[in-house]
């Protein structure tokens, strides 16, 4: 046995810590302990702990046997939705003391006089402006007055900030004021957190620019201490391993980096959860996937291209731009706690309101009151009352029936079983014109992209979903419900660099576009080397955001480093990007480029995934029941062969109609559908209505 | 309750995700593909789905006063055109003499086929950066009649059958100041056909006979929702007015707006007789754009979440008198037609301010812009811009919420969004020096009014001129306070030369030679709600510490005095 054989993904949710442990031979193993949301790191060694007694090892020997963690962390998403980030400081531009607060002067809710937009993470009082002034071309207009900034300084000081963000209008350009103010805080308050956008994210949007510099402003020394405290707790342990932490561009990256940036990290778990699905479909040769995560309260959906995540610079979080490379996860109020009701016309809605966990749905007996899609599920029989989480708890049908026919069924004038159908039917095309709109705002056709399918409602909605989009192939992990976990042992470590840049194509001096890749992809190495990765094993990826002069977006374009001196090139890709996303392209225009971007990729040593140990028997063995559903088709309840989804192994190919049921999840199997397993014990649905890739 | 035992209750629901979806999908392609900022940035625009007969299916009302201005256009199409429909076809309408709203407004309309029978339309309707006329931006105070104003389509085909007519756009072309303005209708024409082709889509999965039941259906819904919110509002008969001064031809003018708001069990009635007469400038609003206006305003005293479609207008009825200012005869100009939401939405604001308390709203900031028209130094060509970011005022406070800072004027209900300062100074020449809060801007209330802002720029591109229009910088226009909240402030701008002269524009005026002006703007608060007294002193020291509030204002309107060097409370007295 080598001397550190595990690798381990660690993913801290809401309710539970996930983990996911594989060994040099590739066998890997599930666990979950409760999450401890004060400090995540006590479930976190609590569960290193359990795993460790049930490797037959003392704590202190996993530790040891530990090559590498990988952690999907919340903290600084918590630290943003629940305010409690480091009291910050912002120093800024003379004139623009605001922007950050007066976001784009839109209000979402255009009809609703009480809407009240989400409180900026600095008060104006900690907002402090110096005289100084670039172009937009980063020629100086006017330079740093220096009695501004010590004295913005000086007061952020006696204020009691802990962390400054420095921003100026139009540092995409250039960086020289904001280093010279950096460098007196530096001086005159050492031990502050600092965030300079430039160094951040140098692109031009100060409204994107600012909120992002002081997102991380306000979430660094949060993480900084969770990430020390963690690193120190796992040493006395006796762990000498490699901490990674995941971050929202779908890559690890290690703790120094991640304290540096730690805005990367806000989207940390449900990152892995697009890289998973890719890596876990490999095998059946698909390279463009769209993901579903459905959970109690939200719905997930993200798109992979070319076996790489869709990456976002637009995200948000509780409101407030967030402009780092993140993956492009969508995320609609549609979940298993989603409320249904009937509105004065007599039309049925289901949420925006959801039950949540608590009270949650009327059939977990904890005083929800309120039909939810949970209920209807369970009244068409969908799940099984005797065997939620693997029969742990029982669910109330009468309940939920009583709930559906009160507020559904007898305002409506139909039956229970029609209305719960309803509340199936509506959410189902919620989640699926969601899935719509991502694709079609980037330009594809869902038609073409099998679903991948996460969350312990999902596998129970999802051949819905595909029947609605016209999707025909569907992919349920067998490991769904610790997706993410998976999807951590199996991240590369990814580094993005921008740089603004403004130039009309072909106008720039090759040399001078090279040399500001090259500098990126220097700055990619020296990153990675300090993480431990040879330079054999580091790769990346250029791209530029392009756009017609006078547009106000703009479309990134992969690009090769030969094409830098071969402008046109890159224009004829662009122009077919832009026919393909928005249906035209103008030949005759120029192309404008505003910003260079470099992704640098560090391979890691990856666990190969073993065939689990499947039950022999085969099928008739698996089969353990049957029980009626609701089967459109039928127009009414059919009885279907219920399987035991765990006895389920590679070679098994059934037609549905018919349910999968495991422990974790139940896989509902329409007619017209048939459930197969991968050599992983993967299960796949495949429909013969559709024609798909 | 659906009724007819054709009709499957949930597939209604079903269809109305499917409808949104197809509305947003059309103003993704737009808000992508256009170029003038005021519809890339700003966002002024529509794009719907209607029925055969011309009744909105959905809509995506980006820009609020735009989201019921297309359907009237429609009526005119299909009135006009007839049986003489062709798949392919792609229709032009803006005239403001046939239910449009504003020259700049073009309605892009597609006819929607299956098979050779037509089932529906699908549009858009935008803010064109220009439609020819007397001056670049549509807003010239000198004119008098619409042939001033700009080209009508009343409408025309551009394209028949799939083909373009290439004469009528090299015509239309050949009488447009900016090239933008061809691309951005061809980027309409492409959205207005990514709703036809999910149009098709869907009415083709249902089959057409189930999907028209069903539509029918989703509207009747509709209405049925509208009615029973307005069976909430007590019965009866509420009356307000707001006062629309200078009008660009005469000063010392002042014009009415009445209105008389009557609640009938299920029913309302928006009555502006008595309303004065149309203005000889222009000064006045179509019909259409007085009755998107009014929308707006009952849409904010209900609750607002229902589907956008022609139901929830079905019970909402609405008098404009003919040769008033809110329904002005041939042959008057009405470029300002959209921005006298402003006046008519206070008037409404006021009176079901009296109906609905509990959704009443306190005076906003109306419309004051300058409008930049220039050639930039670096590429020699023409720009035109709106400074829609300088005219960011507060609205007014509501029982229960502050109003919102830097959100804009009434008549955009917070759906512009401002230009980011960076991308404003990559695109154009001129420079910001500042924007920021106005400081005591915000009407004193239980509940203030949202802040005005304070904006400074200098205009860098060369033969300037500054057009400027919009209202509010009288006293009788300011934000009215409600239930004892305190008005807000007034929108003001003024003009500094590079010599150090200083030159204020009337509401509606042209400043020639306008080169290295310096534009300051600042762009009113809005009204308080409710006694400010009653405001917790906290609060109000926080907005002192804030530096939003003086310690001055503090104590004059709030009763909170407040120690002007340790910024300590030191103790509260009844406001006076």
């Amino acid at each position: 046995m080598p001397q550190k054989p595990f690798r381990l993904g660690v993913d801290v949710g809401g309710t539970f810590t996930d983990f996911l442990v594989v060994d040099a031979e590739g066998r890997a193993k599930l666990h979950k302990t409760p999450t401890t949301p004060d400090d995540p790191s006590i479930g976190l060694l609590k569960g290193l702990e359990e795993l460790a007694a049930d490797f037959g090892l003392g704590a202190g020997e996993f530790a040891q046997a530990i090559a590498t963690i990988v952690h999907g962390m919340t903290v600084a998403t918590n630290a943003v939705l629940t305010r409690k980030g480091a009291r910050t400081g912002l120093i800024t531009t003379y004139g623009f003391r605001d922007v950050l607060q007066m976001r784009r002067g839109y209000r979402p809710e255009r009809y609703n006089n009480r809407y009240q937009h989400p409180a900026p993470l600095v008060r104006r009082r900690l907002r402090r402006t110096v005289r100084e002034r670039l172009d937009p071309t980063g020629r100086e207009l006017e330079p740093v007055d220096r009695q501004d900034a010590l004295a913005a300084i000086e007061f952020l000081k006696t204020e009691g900030v802990e962390s400054i963000a420095v921003c100026f209008m139009h540092s995409h350009a250039g960086s020289g004021h904001e280093e010279e103010v950096a460098a007196l805080v530096t001086e005159r308050l050492p031990e502050a957190y600092l965030t300079v956008s430039s160094k951040l994210l140098p692109q031009p949007r100060i409204y994107d620019r600012v909120s992002t510099t002081v997102i991380n402003a306000y979430v660094g020394p949060v993480v900084a201490r969770y990430l020390r405290s963690l690193t120190r707790r796992l040493e006395q342990l006796g762990f000498r391993g490699n901490l990674l932490v995941m971050q929202s561009n779908g890559g690890v990256a290690g703790a120094a980096a991640t304290i540096e940036a730690a805005a990367s990290t806000l989207l940390s778990g449900p990152a892995a959860a697009p890289v998973a699905a890719s890596a876990l479909t490999l095998e059946h040769g698909w390279k463009d996937i769209v993901t579903m995560d459905m959970g109690g309260t939200s719905f997930d959906t993200a798109l992979v291209r070319d076996r790489t995540p869709l990456v976002t610079t637009d995200g948000q979080i509780d409101g407030l731009p967030v402009a780092l490379s993140m993956l492009d996860i969508h995320t609609v109020g549609a979940g298993g706690g989603s409320i249904a009701w009937v509105d004065a016309g007599g039309m049925l809605r289901v949420g925006p309101q959801s039950a949540g966990a608590k009270p949650g749905p009327v059939c977990y007996g904890l005083g929800g009151a309120e039909p939810t899609c949970t209920d209807a599920d369970l009244v068409l029989g969908y799940l099984d009352p005797d065997y939620f989480l693997g029969g742990r708890m029982k669910l109330d049908v009468r309940g939920a029936r009583e709930a559906i026919k009160t507020a559904i069924a007898d305002p409506l004038g139909i039956s229970v079983e029609k209305a719960a159908l309803g509340i199936f039917d509506v959410i189902n095309v919620n989640m699926a014109e969601a899935i719509r709109e991502v694709s079609v705002k980037r330009g594809f056709d869902p038609r073409e992209f099998p679903l991948v399918v996460a969350g312990g409602a999902g596998p129970i909605h999802c051949a819905a979903i595909a029947l609605e989009l016209g999707i025909s192939s569907i992919f349920v992990p067998r490991m769904s419900s610790v997706l993410c976990a998976a999807g951590m042992v199996l991240s590369d470590f990814r580094h993005d660099y921008v740089r603004g840049h403004r130039s009309l194509l072909g106008d720039s001096e090759a040399e001078a576009l090279l040399a500001r890749f090259q500098e990126m992809r220097a700055e990619g190495s020296r990153q990675l080397a300090a993480e431990g990765i040879a330079e054999a094993l580091v790769s990346d990826i250029w791209s530029m955001d392009l756009r017609y002069p006078g547009q106000h977006h703009e479309v990134n374009v992969e690009i090769g480093e030969d094409d830098v001196s071969d402008p046109a090139a890159i224009v004829a890709r662009f122009h077919r990007r832009h026919e393909q996303l928005y249906g035209y392209s103008a030949a005759e225009m120029p192309v404008e480029v505003l910003t260079l971007r470099l992704t640098c990729i560090g391979e890691t040593r990856k666990p190969e995934l073993r065939q689990r140990q499947i039950a022999q028997g085969g099928e008739p063995a698996a089969r353990k029941g049957s029980r009626p559903i609701y089967l459109h088709a039928a127009g009414g309840f059919v009885a279907v062969d219920v399987c035991d989804g765990d006895r389920l192994g590679p070679g098994s190919r059934l037609a549905g109609p018919l349910l999968a049921e495991s422990q974790t999840m139940t896989v509902v199997v329409p007619p017209g559908f048939a459930l197969a397993c991968d050599a992983m014990g993967n299960f796949l649905l495949s429909s013969s209505n559709a024609n798909g890739p | 309750m659906a009724h007819d035992s054709r009709i499957d209750p949930l597939l209604v629901p079903v269809l109305q995700r499917k409808f949104k979806s197809i509305t947003e999908e059309m103003a993704l392609t737009l808000l992508r593909t256009t170029r003038s900022p005021i519809l890339a940035e700003a966002r002024d625009f529509v794009t719907g789905i209607y029925d055969a007969e011309g009744e909105a299916l959905e809509q995506s009302d980006y820009n609020p006063i735009m989201g019921f201005s297309l359907q009237p256009s429609l009526a005119t199409v299909i009135e006009y055109f007839g049986d003489d429909i062709a798949p392919g076809d792609v229709i032009f309408h803006n005239d403001v003499f046939g239910r449009g709203n504003q020259l700049n407004d073009i309605g892009i309309i597609r006819p929607v086929f299956l098979g050779d029978r037509l089932i529906g339309w699908a549009g858009c309707k935008g803010h064109q950066a220009d439609i020819g006329g007397s001056i670049s931006g549509g807003y010239d105070p000198r004119v008098r009649e619409v042939w001033h104003e700009g080209l009508r389509f009343t409408p025309i085909k551009v394209y028949e059958r799939g083909v373009l007519r290439r004469d009528l756009w090299n015509f239309i072309a050949a009488n447009v100041r900016l090239d933008m303005v061809m691309q951005d209708l061809k980027a309409g024409i492409g959205a207005a056909a990514v709703g036809e082709r999910r149009f098709v889509e869907t009415a083709k999965r249902y089959g057409l006979e189930v999907f028209q039941a069903h539509s029918r259906e989703l509207l009747d819904a509709t209405e049925r929702s509208m009615r029973s919110e307005i069976s909430r509002i007590p019965e009866g008969l509420y009356e307000a007015e707001s006062w629309v001064m200078y009008d660009g031809a005469r000063e010392g003018v002042r014009t009415k707006i009445k209105v008389a708001v009557v609640v009938d069990g299920e029913e309302i009635t928006f009555d502006f007789t008595g309303t004065g007469a149309q203005t000889p400038g222009y000064v006045n609003a179509p019909a259409s754009a007085a009755a998107a206006a009014t929308m707006i305003g009952l849409l904010m005293h209900v609750n607002a979440d229902l589907p956008r479609n022609a139901g929830m207008a079905r019970p909402v009825h609405m008098i404009f008198p003919e040769g008033s200012i809110l329904n002005p005869r041939f042959p008057a100009a009405t470029a300002m037609g959209n921005h006298l939401a402003n006046q008519i939405l206070h008037a409404v604001f006021q009176a079901l301010a009296k109906a609905c308390p509990e959704r009443a709203t306190a005076g906003w900031c109306w419309t004051l812009v300058d409008i930049t028209i220039a050639t930039h130094p670096a590429t020699g060509r023409k720009f035109v811009d709106f400074d829609f970011f300088a005219n960011k005022g507060g609205s007014g406070g509501t029982r229960g919420a502050d109003g919102c800072d830097h959100l804009g004027s009434a008549m955009t209900a917070g759906g512009i969004s401002g230009q980011d300062p960076e991308m404003y100074e990559i695109q154009t020449p001129n420079r910001i020096l500042m924007q920021e809060y106005w400081k005591d801007s915000a009407g004193a209330g239980q509940w203030r009014g949202g802040y005005g802002t304070h904006s400074i720029y200098r205009i860098g591109g060369r033969d300037a001129s500054i057009v400027t229009f919009g209202a509010q910088v009288s006293d009788e226009e300011r934000p009215f306070g409600l239930f004892g909240g305190r008005p807000g402030t007034l929108n003001r701008i003024v003009h500094t030369f590079p010599d150090g002269r200083l030159s204020e524009p009337r509401a509606h005026d042209i400043l020639l030679g306008a080169d290295g002006v310096t534009v300051e703007h600042w762009a009113a608060g809005g009204g308080g709600c409710g006694d400010p007294s009653l405001r917790p002193a906290e609060k109000v020291r926080e907005e002192v510490l804030d530096e939003l509030l003086s310690v001055e204002k503090a104590e004059r309107d709030y009763g909170v005095e407040i120690d002007p060097v340790s910024l300590e409370l030191r103790g509260r007295q009844k406001a006076g």
